[in-house]
């Protein structure tokens, strides 16, 4: 089954910076034929409201439906929430929350992403072709573990707190990461080919790679030596010791504020 | 008339201690009171009516008028903002938390500014905290990190630490140790046995290798920390250490320079580690009399401590997106309700300039900065002087504001009390 859905333009609502609420827009729910409602501010409207919604073939499992987004999208909240399979193009910009919680299935997004990308995201994928907000690949506030499984690509930049809490999956981030890349880090793979800052701080576990330099580095980590990764030399360091941990972080390049 | 243990109605210190005297309903003089809160006591500037703007003028008209005006603009709004609600008592709290969530609104609170990343850190790993009584009586250390008590807080060293007699401190001037921690050298630093200047945004890596010296891990610290020599953090991780109960109080230093919720993560951390040896708390510094009880009630209310959207009909909370600053930058709210703050004087360009450009109401007893970016002005009576109520102090304990003056205005609860009926009103009108 095909889904497409596109929206319109918002100029002649009544507010038109106010976020969509659209955690309904998943594989799950056209599989199960649901009526698609979101939340524009306090009300309830119908999808069809905000978006011209096109649905051609059948499906005979989640995963046979791909869903593409076209249009203005950059305020659409919780696209792909707890998706379980079938797939999510956006071909523009998406909001917030975008992958929440998603166990299976792809997304794929061809702009940018705004913060809490694939939040405590448990499997399936998301490739992000443009830059991603803030808390990409992270957890929630006070959570214990961010990320769990599955595996986030972003071809551009992310901005802080990227990978917060993470405790499973893979994560590339091709561009640089703002501060506190991997704060808290639990467990999983995250690689930045870029620069960051303030990387890794109080990990307990997991392996980070940074290809480019690893700025403000944080002062309790042990220096382990060098050690060759994929042809280059990567500084080796564990920690963080101020929190007992025993996660890997191995950087091309690193700076202490003095 | 004479009434003694006043309440300050001004900072998170709410020193109940102070001594008015008034005579034919107006305060004449004020004791045991800090500059700060003097000016509150006897100031006499207020606004007399309701005020609303019509034709770009603006005109006195009826309380009625002014709660009619207020109930339309809130219940035609889809995202309507409630904004403020430090400078009022709980039981007005309360009735602003039933209106959010009677019309789908987002309420959040000065916390949002201030202390927002301490609720977050703690939320993250807890809070080992005390009452000021504890510290007062038993701490032989005090750090003051990223905070200036002196300016802020001014009666704080006085009555809790510094120069307080405590009952297990023999002599409070030679039996407490000091520590002060700040970008530049305060007023507050020349009172310190210790003073540890961090180069900005430095906070969380000196915080970090403190916490690996407490440990025993000294030798991964390099020989300088964000322009702190190695020798000063082991020579304060030993004072720490030796302390027999130490208490860390901090403030907007840490918590809004860069990092924000990990460095108060990390400091928390720091007391966690130091608690395996000895006896530690950590308070934050705390700003409005009653910014804690904002948190207090909209926690037992809605299950979050501020920033909370009720647009679905349930609780959502995330600061970063539900918090009123970034709210506002992104020209989401179409209604904005401010209570007891003054939002107009403390926030960023931009996001003063879409309170203006959106239909806007005030509740306050005084003209300030945000009464020019109104459409509507409510005064009321002033809480903690001419209303009682309840208030938390900056350490979660609930103390009972008096009422010394008569007054013929109406209090912030009755006002929102009206605006919520006017409200059921109009939706039952259709
Ligand atoms: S320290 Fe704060 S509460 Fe105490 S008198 Fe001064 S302003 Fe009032």
């Amino acid at each position: 089954m095909n889904v497409t859905i596109t929206f319109r333009n918002r100029r002649n609502r009544r507010n038109p910076f106010i976020p969509i609420e659209a955690e309904m827009i998943t594989p799950d729910a056209f599989f199960n034929n649901k009526e698609i409602c979101v939340g524009e501010g306090n009300r309830t409207v119908h999808l069809n409201e905000l978006a011209d919604v096109g649905i051609e073939g059948t499906a005979s499992s989640v995963d046979e439906i791909e869903i593409l987004i076209r249009g203005d999208a950059s305020l659409v909240k919780r696209v792909g929430e707890y998706m379980t399979g079938g797939t999510i193009t956006i071909e523009g910009s998406i909001g917030m929350h975008c992958g929440n919680f998603m166990s299976g299935g792809r997304i794929e997004i061809l702009g940018s992403a705004d913060g809490w990308l694939g939040r405590e995201m448990q499997g399936g994928e998301i490739l992000c072709h443009g830059d991603c907000g803030d808390y990409c690949a992270s957890g929630y506030r006070g959570g214990r573990r961010g990320m769990r499984g599955g595996s986030v690509e972003v071809i551009g930049s992310v901005g802080d707190f990227a990978c917060e809490h993470i405790a499973g999956g893979d994560v590339l981030i091709h561009g640089n990461t703002g501060d506190f890349a991997c704060a808290e880090m639990k467990g999983g793979t995250v690689t930045i080919l870029g620069d960051t800052s303030r990387v890794c701080a109080n990990m307990s576990n997991g392996t980070c790679y940074v290809y480019g330099c690893a700025a403000e580095m944080i002062p309790t980590f042990e220096k382990r030596g060098t050690i060759n990764h994929e042809g280059l030399l990567f500084h080796h360091f564990r920690g963080d010791v101020a929190n007992r941990g025993n996660g890997d972080l191995y950087t091309a390049r690193f700076t202490y504020l003095q | 008339m004479e009434s003694r243990d006043v309440p300050c109605p001004f900072c998170g210190c709410l020193c109940d201690d102070v001594f008015v005297t008034v005579e034919n309903n107006r305060i004449i003089g004020v004791e045991n009171c800090c500059t700060l809160g003097n000016a509150k006591f006897l100031s006499k500037k207020r606004l007399k009516h309701p005020i609303m703007r019509k034709n770009g003028k603006w005109v006195e008209v009826t309380y009625e008028e002014a709660i009619d005006e207020t109930a339309r603009i809130l219940s035609d709004a889809m995202r309507p903002l409630l904004y403020g609600w430090s400078g009022t008592i709980g039981e007005a709290q309360v009735v602003g938390v039933h209106l959010a969530e009677e019309i789908g609104a987002l309420i959040d609170s000065t916390t949002s500014v201030c202390h927002n990343p301490s609720i977050l850190a703690i939320q993250e790993v807890g809070h080992p905290g005390c009452t000021l009584g504890q510290v007062k009586n038993r701490a032989d250390l005090v750090v003051y990190w990223g905070c200036n008590p002196i300016e802020a807080h001014p009666r704080h060293m006085s009555r809790y630490t510094t120069y307080a007699d405590g009952y297990f401190i023999d002599n409070t001037a030679s039996d407490r140790t000091v520590i002060v921690v700040d970008i530049r050298r305060s007023e507050g630093a020349k009172v310190a046995d210790e003073f540890v200047q961090v180069k900005p945004g430095g906070d969380y890596l000196v915080l970090s290798a403190l916490r690996a010296m407490v440990r025993g891990k000294s030798d991964v610290v390099p020989e300088s920390v964000a322009g702190v020599k190695k020798v000063q953090l082991q020579r304060v991780a030993d004072l720490m250490m030796k302390a027999k109960f130490g208490a860390v109080f901090f403030g907007l230093g840490i918590t809004m320079s860069r990092g924000k919720y990990k460095n108060v993560r990390n400091a928390i951390e720091l007391v966690s580690e130091l608690n395996r040896r000895t006896k530690f708390t950590i308070s934050a510094m705390r700003g409005h009399f009653n910014v804690y009880g904002f948190n207090e009630v909209l926690t037992w209310m809605a299950g979050y401590p501020f920033a909370v959207d009720f647009s679905r009909g349930i609780a959502f909370y995330n600061p970063g997106e539900t918090t009123v600053i970034d709210l506002l930058e992104r020209r989401e709210p179409d209604a904005c309700l401010v209570v007891a703050s003054d939002p107009g004087a403390h926030f960023p360009k931009s996001t003063i300039e879409h309170m203006a450009a959106i239909p806007t109401v005030q509740i306050d007893p005084c003209v300030n900065a945000t009464t020019a970016l109104c459409q509507v002005q409510i005064p009321v009576a002033i809480t903690g002087i001419e209303v009682a109520g309840t208030a938390y102090r900056m350490d979660g304990v609930p103390i009972r504001m008096k009422k010394v003056l008569e007054t013929e205005f109406p209090t912030d609860q009755e006002i929102l009390e009206r605006i919520v009926i006017r409200i059921r009103e109009i939706r039952a009108d259709g």
